[in-house]
């Protein structure tokens, strides 16, 4: 009983690039440089951190989103989640509660709607498209039912100014992207929750089977993501100064978007979130190149769709020659 | 052994002459002839890789032969691919196999005619199609209503609409593949009936089972199989069970036992009058520390469900589980796991391995806690601890994380059984550990099996392959019909012996 085996691991280093990657990266320096090169302004620092900012704005949903389309589900409920917490924070801070219990109370908001999404999914088998599209529908419709399409105005409050403005000459709505994507990124690959979501979405019944409880991650992958589309709401509502019922309208899109660009199969059991940091940053730059070459706002959703279905090709190309390599079919 | 007819012999339905097929490493049909004649129903034996299947395959033109004939109503088959089985198809093959294909969502009327629906420019015409199947289940005795949807029927009428549906489109041979595995005692009888309606209908029946009182109820003559030749065929009136196992079997080349004696200590797990009905009807037993128990029966015979009912992935409402002198009866599986068993299922792709995953990540999911430190999956001690379980199990990988996907069937199961020992397991549940992995790999998980024995975890092995049994078994139960009704232990298990047991 010998075996000559290596004691050492590829695929656990937290940034290991893989194939995949490297095409994304290609793509994003040439979306860059060919945007720079033509479009007036693409290139200034002003630009940049408007870029940053556009990007934190999908970012942090998309983080909890890679998870659950690891984990082989998927929440479609991102946008209406954003604008329905953005609305609560508003009229709480209307009416006076303290910035930081408010602030708890929207992110709890999220984590509870998020929680109810994945219960029905876990225990009652309610499939994650359809429990997150009820939600979809019911949290923008209560949105605007409660405001009336109005915007939710408060009082000018100084801890939400330093959400919405610059630390350190960068938007903080960024750093706390990064700082997201830091935790997000250990968190998938060196905790037992984290690999247990890439068992569930390999294999549910070999994790089941392995004493891996399934139906527990399978909600606190949605409770996360409510928690983060509530962050995202918070950030938001920062930035606009008000509450708005139609905000981040089409954002949950954008969100499966970059995460599938990024690499995550929708299968589940593969993906990484680098990749998806770069899909962000792909789909941020089309979008921002787009406007600043005076594109037609209409035409500029036709760009959009191909180009993200493009690199989604060019995905799974990749990964249906890598799997020939690997097993051999 | 030439079969003497005594009759005028019916006009052949197929024929299968000097077939040999060769797979990598296996020579699966060697220089084999077969023939059945109409109206005739016979059975087909021989244990798991004896060839029986391949049989099939040339027969439904699912596989062509390296050499030889296959000639179905005087017309040999000559296509390659899913032409040849459409060839078969038309010359009146028709194959009914255990896993069951209707579309529970549709009536029964619309899975008999299933894609070659009546219509009339176009638009289906329900009342022709109903009428047409009402006359197709009545030609089988059924009286089902044809607009019964599917998920509305008991198992045994799916397996009949199934039947049923080979009857449209003139068939001339059918082939059952072990059509009652998962029948009741009851149900069995109307599958009987229609299997003679199809006989007295002039069509060839070809029925795969190793239940002889069955066989002896419907057959006329069996045809047993062994390593790939035609061992024998034989008149079922004449034959006895013994003459059946000794063709199933061979004569004995010495088996390369693991097992002196019977050996175990203290009772680790016990089980009293566990009733899973209507599978399952009370059974007791002990499992000792130190000892491998095999569970010996044919399919369908329950060990499915006692496995699963120990293993607690169904609940278990009659009877007590107890590990270690605690009751387990209610625990969930988890719980279960916690206490010390851990199960390796049967299919090993469905419900065994995480392909994407490495060999490690494989292993320590039954226990991520034990090689993290503060929450934290520390990389170096899961290398340790998969390193471990990589030698002391004997897998061969070429790193540590390399996708357990990749690796062959027989160093996957071993991923499967080293992810227990790695957890830390008092009892092992192992269904069927070396289904589908080469001879090489199976000698070598027999020698894990009696390894881990040997250092005192406790064994249940089940396996449909009996010749595995006397191998590595200390104590071997037999089930059938739900109820153990003999024990082994060694060095008196043999196989003739347990087979004869279990038909």
């Amino acid at each position: 009983m010998s075996a000559t085996t290596t004691n050492h691991r590829r695929g656990f280093r937290l940034f290991a690039l893989d194939m995949n990657e490297i095409g994304l990266i290609v793509i994003l320096l040439v979306l860059y440089f060919g945007f720079g090169a033509t479009t007036n302004g693409f290139l200034s620092a002003n630009n940049h951190l408007s870029l940053l900012r556009d990007a934190a704005s999908i970012a942090i949903a998309a983080w909890a989103v890679t998870l659950i389309i690891i984990a082989g589900e998927i929440d479609v409920s991102v946008g209406p989640m954003v604008a329905f917490t953005s609305v609560c924070l508003a009229f709480m801070l209307k009416a006076d509660v303290n910035v930081a219990l408010a602030i708890l109370a929207a992110l709890a908001i999220g984590g509870a709607l998020g929680t109810f999404a994945g219960s029905l999914r876990a225990y009652f088998g309610v499939p994650s498209f359809v429990a997150t599209l009820g939600l979809w529908s019911a949290l923008r419709g209560m949105s605007f039912f409660t405001t009336n399409a109005l915007p939710v105005t408060f009082p000018d409050n100084a801890f939400l100014d330093i959400l919405a403005d610059n630390m350190f000459g960068i938007p903080t709505s960024a750093i706390v992207m990064l700082v997201l994507f830091a935790i997000f990124s250990f968190v998938s690959q060196k905790t037992a929750y984290g690999r247990s979501i890439f068992a569930v979405g390999g294999n549910a019944n070999a994790a089941e089977l392995c004493g891996i409880n399934v139906a527990r991650i399978r909600v606190l992958i949605f409770t996360t993501s409510g928690v983060m589309a509530a962050l995202a709401g918070v950030l938001l509502t920062a930035r606009l100064g008000s509450g708005n019922a139609g905000t981040a309208s089409g954002l949950e899109f954008d969100v499966i978007a970059a995460v599938v660009i990024g690499g995550t199969a929708l299968s589940g059991g593969r993906g990484s979130m680098l990749g998806t940091l770069l899909g962000v940053f792909v789909i941020t730059l089309i979008g921002n190149g787009l406007v600043l070459r005076g594109i037609n706002p209409f035409f500029q959703e036709v760009v959009r769709g191909v180009i993200i279905v493009a690199a989604v090709l060019a995905n799974i190309l990749v990964t249906r020659y890598r799997e020939r390599r690997i097993f051999g079919v | 052994m030439q079969t003497a007819r005594k009759q005028d012999p019916q006009p052949l339905v197929a024929a299968v002459r000097g077939a040999t097929k060769h797979y990598p490493g296996v020579l699966a049909l060697d220089d084999v002839d077969f023939e059945i004649r109409r109206g005739e129903v016979r059975a087909l034996l021989g244990k798991n890789g004896a060839g029986k299947s391949t049989l099939i395959r040339l027969l439904t033109g699912a596989t062509v032969p390296d050499g030889g004939e296959v000639t179905i109503d005087g017309a040999a088959l000559t296509g390659s691919g899913t032409q040849r089985t459409v060839e078969a198809a038309r010359l009146g093959v028709r194959a009914v196999y255990q896993e069951l294909s209707l579309i529970v969502g549709m009536s029964i009327a619309e899975n008999l005619f299933l894609g070659r629906w009546p219509s009339s420019m176009g638009v289906l015409s329900h009342g022709e199609m109903e009428h047409q199947a009402r006359e197709t289940l009545a030609r089988l005795g059924l009286t089902l209503d044809p607009r019964r949807r599917v998920a509305t029927l008991s198992p045994a009428e799916r397996q009949l609409v199934e039947i049923a549906r080979v009857m449209i489109g003139e068939p001339k041979l059918v082939i059952l593949d072990e059509p009652t595995s998962s029948l009741a005692a009851a149900e069995v009888k109307l599958l009987f009936k229609a299997v003679r309606s199809l006989a007295a209908a002039g069509i060839a029946v070809i029925y795969v089972s190793h239940r002889m009182n069955e066989i002896r109820q419907i057959a006329q003559a069996a045809t047993v199989m062994r390593d790939g030749k035609v061992a024998g065929t034989v008149e079922v009136a004449d034959a006895d069970t013994a003459e059946i196992i000794r063709l199933m079997l061979g004569r004995g080349e010495q088996e390369d036992r693991l097992v002196g004696e019977a050996r175990g200590g203290d009772a680790v797990l016990s089980v009293r009058d566990l009733a899973v009905p209507p599978k399952l009807s009370g059974v007791s037993f002990d499992l000792k520390r130190g000892e491998v128990l095999g569970f010996a029966g044919l399919l369908g015979s329950g060990r499915t469900e006692l496995l699963r009912a120990i293993g607690g992935l169904d609940t278990v409402r009659v009877g007590t589980v107890l590990l270690g002198g605690k009751d387990i009866t209610r625990a969930s599986y988890g719980e279960r796991v916690k206490s010390g068993i851990g199960m390796t299922p049967e299919s090993r792709k469905e419900d065994g391995i995480v392909p994407l995953l490495g060999v490690d990540e494989n292993t320590v999911a039954t226990d991520f806690s034990k090689v993290a430190v503060n929450g934290v999956i520390s990389a170096s001690r899961m290398a340790d601890a998969a390193g471990d379980i990589i030698r002391r199990i004997g897998i061969k990988t070429a790193r540590i994380d390399t996708p357990v996907g990749t690796l062959s069937g027989g160093n996957q199961q071993k991923v499967v059984i080293g992810r227990w020992v790695y957890a830390g397991s008092r009892v092992l549940l192992l269904d069927e550990p070396t289904r589908g992995v080469d001879v090489e790999a199976k000698s070598q998980i027999y020698a894990i099996i009696r390894q881990l024995a040997a250092e005192g975890k406790s064994i249940i092995f089940v396996s449909s392959e009996i010749e595995e049994l006397p191998k590595v078994c200390d104590r071997v139960l037999v089930l059938k019909d739900g109820n153990f009704v003999q024990e082994f232990s060694a060095p008196g298990i043999e196989t003739d012996t347990l087979m004869a047991a279990c038909l």
